[in-house]
């Protein structure tokens, strides 16, 4: 499944997105130039630590980043062909929730507390399509047994803190994959869910997408999650994406010292299944203080002098990958040199 | 910690509205504390014509009422009534709603209960049918318009003391003084009063406005101190001529909104310079 | 939920005993016997109807038998007898009561919609000059006196212009059916429940700005747009409904201030409800018609907190289902 095969056309193409945030103490590069492509039944996690912007980018795409003080200063967001990022309004509001969906974090707070949960699927519903209450009622049901809920039909007058945590989370679900949408982004679906019923929720998702053909975009700072559900993952540093990768050759030979320091392991370690990210000496620069050159130098111990005057590109460094990483450049260049000729 | 009292006095200063507020309560002040001399004798004195309108004659800047009284000096010393009572009700409230609050927090149990049926109560009985059934069982004297002032306005104060001293009781430092053997009175009066008063005083800005509003409407209907020159009862009088001389009716009640505005926006000022982090627009 | 509702309107018992009760300590803190002032205000002389008197107010007994004979002729809806109206209490002041229930909703139904109208116009518009313009005309209302409002729309509405009346409720001579006169009605109650309402609307508009604020920050109100809905959607569906419980609780703890507030009114626009009768059973000293009316008024305000309080059970499921 490598990049740029011809039988996965992109249905998402972000190019070059740089979105700023606009604040007292100056304009700050929270994305910065990323781009991105999923294709069609492909699944893209973005990993990192809080704060690197992988959050934006999803609420960029969706246009649903919060205007003062965030704002798409530049790039596109192209979506089957449309730039999502020029669009009006009202043409996005149609996208939205139909065509891209969306589900969050903490599903306890992302429900109204004083309306049922069956109202709210057969809003849901109703908005996108021109059918009665009476079909949109039993497509409520029909969506809800989707996510695999019992005794569906009862759960409709269900108010949300009725509902545990995984059930809310599976009811936020029924309701973006409501109108079929091509592309799904999850924001940290399972973070604030029990251990438990975080591989239950994984795996339904994994299904609905099968069965459905959509993009997913799965976005965690949590390896487990990476591990099980990724076709490929884009690893997010300071708003800059610094390396993108298949799942297993990216756990097998992380190139950007970060992700190794992620993975906690030597780069030629084996990743065990289920770990967390590994703690990193030092801490995220705030990206109003972000060094000249790369914006990693100040907790990697491979950094030399070009990586604090220079600013690393992503290269393709080996085939299906690319790195922002000088190390590993002249590491892989030592590699090949030594290979030979 | 003086630190904490200039950061306070700053954020106060920085909200435009509130510094408004404040200038226009020290020209209030000023023109009751400066009334004497202003208009030395009896506001309520004959003058001159009755009925002159404000702006036209400059002997009475504000014009005349029905009986030829000067309006001005009605307004200026109306205006120290109106601190007066102000201050007075607003006082009497304050120190029944902090000994009612204060209490029902500290002991707790069924005193709490008790006092905070006893709030309720004062809070369901209609406000000024209550002050006005004072008034006329008791009479209308200046005091008795005050204490009846004081004691329709003391609920809100009650709650919120008792709200802080429940919060503050279960600091660290009251625990600590317990432990060191200081009796609950000390700790109450020394100890957890000094930190809750702040909101309360915020409060009491704002019970102020509340006593000038009422006092006003009690005088306006005949049922106050009629020895007082009040702005509410300007407005009483003037009543009859609002077709020809609404002047009348209009300057003192434009006076009593410019205070009650004024407390208003030093009160919101002095909550939102102590609580700054609710300050987010 | 029954037994909640129950237990909260059984919770009015206690409080309008504590009322009666109340009544009674002002009653003895008159300068004076109480009886005595009343007997020769209203000019009683005969002395069979002193007798009577004197029985159903047990003057030459202990305190407390008074107090106990007090409270039972309340319960029994025996507030007195008033010389002026020469009808019992109660009688005069039902009388009245509707024409100042009448002016209450009136004046709360011109607060909630011009208020939250306000607060939720100000909060979709933060910060630009209609925010400062709603907050302005907030603050300004906030502190005219309703009494001062009234006379100076009085002024400009019925004086000068001449759009409304002068005051009353009712105009005098026309008798054209029950529709006309809900109408009639509705026009001679257009200012003074303006007025009232008003300083209320300004409160409403605060508060509900400030809640609207919290509500959109919010983790569902992203969920709603994230949905595709449209802005008005998101607010009058999902932001709105929430809001609005803080204004319905504000609302129940307002109600005894309006009550009060409708006694003013009432006296600028001659509106015949209990405020007027108030105030001039104040003028005449007539006591049982100042007791009577105090104890009634609590009850209603009792009542109506009472039904503030069962509807935001209602309209909170969090607490309703727990």
């Amino acid at each position: 499944m490598a990049v740029g095969d011809p039988e996965r056309t992109a249905i998402l193409d972000i190019d070059r997105l740089q979105v700023s945030l606009f604040t007292r103490r100056g304009v700050l590069p929270a994305v910065d130039g990323l781009s991105l492509t999923v294709a069609a039944r492909e699944t893209v996690a973005i990993v990192g630590e809080s704060g690197c912007g992988k959050s934006l980018t999803a609420l960029a795409v969706m246009r649903l980043l919060p205007e003062p003080p965030a704002k798409i200063v530049s790039g596109a967001v192209r979506f089957m062909g449309r730039d999502l990022a020029s669009l009006s309004d009202r043409a996005m509001r149609r996208v939205r929730g139909k065509d891209i969906s969306m589900i969050f974090q903490d599903p306890m707070t992302s429900l109204n507390p004083v309306t049922t949960v069956g109202d709210q699927l057969i809003e849901a519903i109703q908005w996108h399509n021109d059918v009665s209450r009476r079909e949109a009622h039993a497509r409520a049901v029909e969506l809800l047994r989707q996510v695999r809920i019992p005794d569906a039909e009862r759960r409709l007058d269900d108010y949300p803190h009725q509902m545990s945590g995984g059930m809310s989370q599976r009811v936020m679900i029924a309701m973006a994959i409501a109108c079929g949408p091509k592309l799904l982004i999850a924001d940290e679906p399972t973070t604030a869910l029990d251990v438990t019923i975080q591989a239950q929720i994984l795996e339904l998702i994994k299904e609905l997408q099968a069965s459905s053909g959509m993009g997913l975009i799965i976005i965690t700072h949590d390896l487990g999650v990476v591990a099980e559900t990724a076709d490929r993952v884009v690893v997010m540093y300071a708003g800059r994406k610094v390396e993108e990768a298949p799942v297993e050759a990216l756990f097998e030979r992380p190139l950007h010292r970060y992700t190794s320091g992620l993975l906690g392991a030597t780069p030629s370690a084996k990743r065990r299944r289920g770990s967390r990210l590994a703690e990193i000496g030092g801490s995220v620069p705030a990206l109003s203080e972000l060094p000249a050159g790369c914006a990693f130098q100040n907790r990697c111990a491979d950094a030399f002098d070009r990586c604090r005057t220079e600013r690393p590109k992503l290269m393709p460094l080996m085939p299906g990958r690319t790195a922002a990483c000088f190390a590993a450049e002249e590491e892989l260049s030592r590699h090949v040199a030594a290979i030979g000729t | 910690m003086p630190s904490l009292a200039t950061d306070f006095v700053r954020r106060f200063a920085r909200n435009r509205a509130a510094l408004v507020g404040l200038v226009l309560v020290i020209a209030l002040i000023g023109v009751a504390l400066a009334a004497p001399w202003m208009f030395p004798k009896n506001p309520l004195r004959i003058v001159g014509r009755p009925e002159i309108w404000p702006f036209v004659n400059a002997r009475f800047p504000l014009g005349t009422d029905s009986l030829g009284r000067d309006i001005a000096a009605m307004i200026a010393h109306g205006a120290r009534t109106t601190l007066l009572i102000g201050l007075c009700a607003s006082l009497t409230a304050t120190l029944i709603g902090i000994t009612v609050g204060a209490s029902a927090a500290f002991f707790g149990g069924w005193v709490d209960e008790m006092l905070m049926r006893f709030t309720e109560l004062f809070q369901t009985i209609p406000n000024l049918i209550f002050v006005l059934t004072i008034v006329s069982i008791l009479g209308q004297k200046i005091e008795y318009v005050t204490i009846a002032v004081g004691i329709v306005t003391w609920t809100p104060i009650a709650r919120l003391t008792r709200a802080e001293f429940m919060s503050l009781r279960d600091r660290e430092f009251v625990q600590a003084c317990r432990a060191m053997g200081m009796g609950n009175m000390r700790i109450m009066l020394g100890e957890i009063l000094p930190n809750a008063l702040p909101p309360v005083i915020v409060l009491s800005s704002l019970v102020i406005a509340g006593a000038v509003l009422f006092e006003s409407a009690v005088s306006f209907l005949g049922l106050g101190d009629p020895n007082i020159s009040s702005w509410g009862r300007l407005i009483g009088d003037g009543r009859t001529l609002i077709r020809t001389s609404w002047y009348i009716c209009a300057v003192p009640g434009l006076a009593i909104m410019l205070t009650v505005l004024a407390l208003n926006l030093i009160g919101d000022g002095l909550n939102d310079a102590l609580n700054p982090k609710l300050r987010d627009r | 939920m029954r037994r909640i509702v129950l237990r909260r309107l059984l919770q009015i018992i206690p409080l309008v005993f504590a009322v009666i009760v109340l009544n009674f300590v002002l009653i003895h803190l008159a300068p004076g016997s109480l009886f005595d002032v009343m007997t020769s205000e209203q000019q009683i002389t005969d002395p069979a109807m002193l007798d009577q008197l004197r029985h159903t107010y047990g003057v030459d007994q202990p305190t407390w038998v008074q107090l106990v004979k007090y409270i039972w002729s309340v319960m029994r809806l025996d507030l007195g007898f008033s010389y002026r109206q020469n009808a019992p209490v109660l009688d005069v002041i039902m009388q009245q009561l509707p024409a100042t229930v009448i002016l209450m909703l009136a004046a709360t139904a011109i607060a909630l919609l011009v208020g939250v109208t306000a607060g939720v116009m100000a909060s979709v518009r933060v910060n630009t000059i209609w925010d400062n313009l709603i907050s302005l005309g907030a603050v300004f209302f906030f502190a005219a006196p309703s009494f001062w409002l009234g006379i100076m729309m009085t002024v400009l509405f019925a004086v000068k212009l001449g759009w409304f009346p002068v005051g009353g409720m009712r105009t005098i001579g026309t008798d054209n059916g029950a529709f006309a006169d809900a109408l009639d009605v509705m026009y001679h109650l257009a200012l003074p429940a303006t007025a009232l309402g008003l300083f209320y609307a300004a409160t409403y508009a605060r508060v509900m700005r400030a809640s609207m604020l919290e509500v959109f920050r919010l983790d569902f109100v992203r969920t709603a747009r994230a949905k595709g809905l449209s802005p008005a959607r998101v607010v009058l569906a999902h932001v709105m409904r929430n809001a609005l419980l803080p204004i319905v609780t504000l609302l129940g703890l307002q109600l005894g201030t309006v009550l009060g507030g409708s006694v003013v009114i009432e006296a600028v626009f001659s509106w015949p409800g209990i405020g007027s009768l108030l105030f001039d059973s104040v003028m005449s000293r007539n006591f049982p018609m100042v007791l009577g009316v105090l104890v009634l008024g609590s009850l209603l305000v009792a009542v109506a907190n009472a039904t503030v309080d069962i509807l935001y059970l209602r309209l909170d499921p969090r607490i309703r289902l727990r």
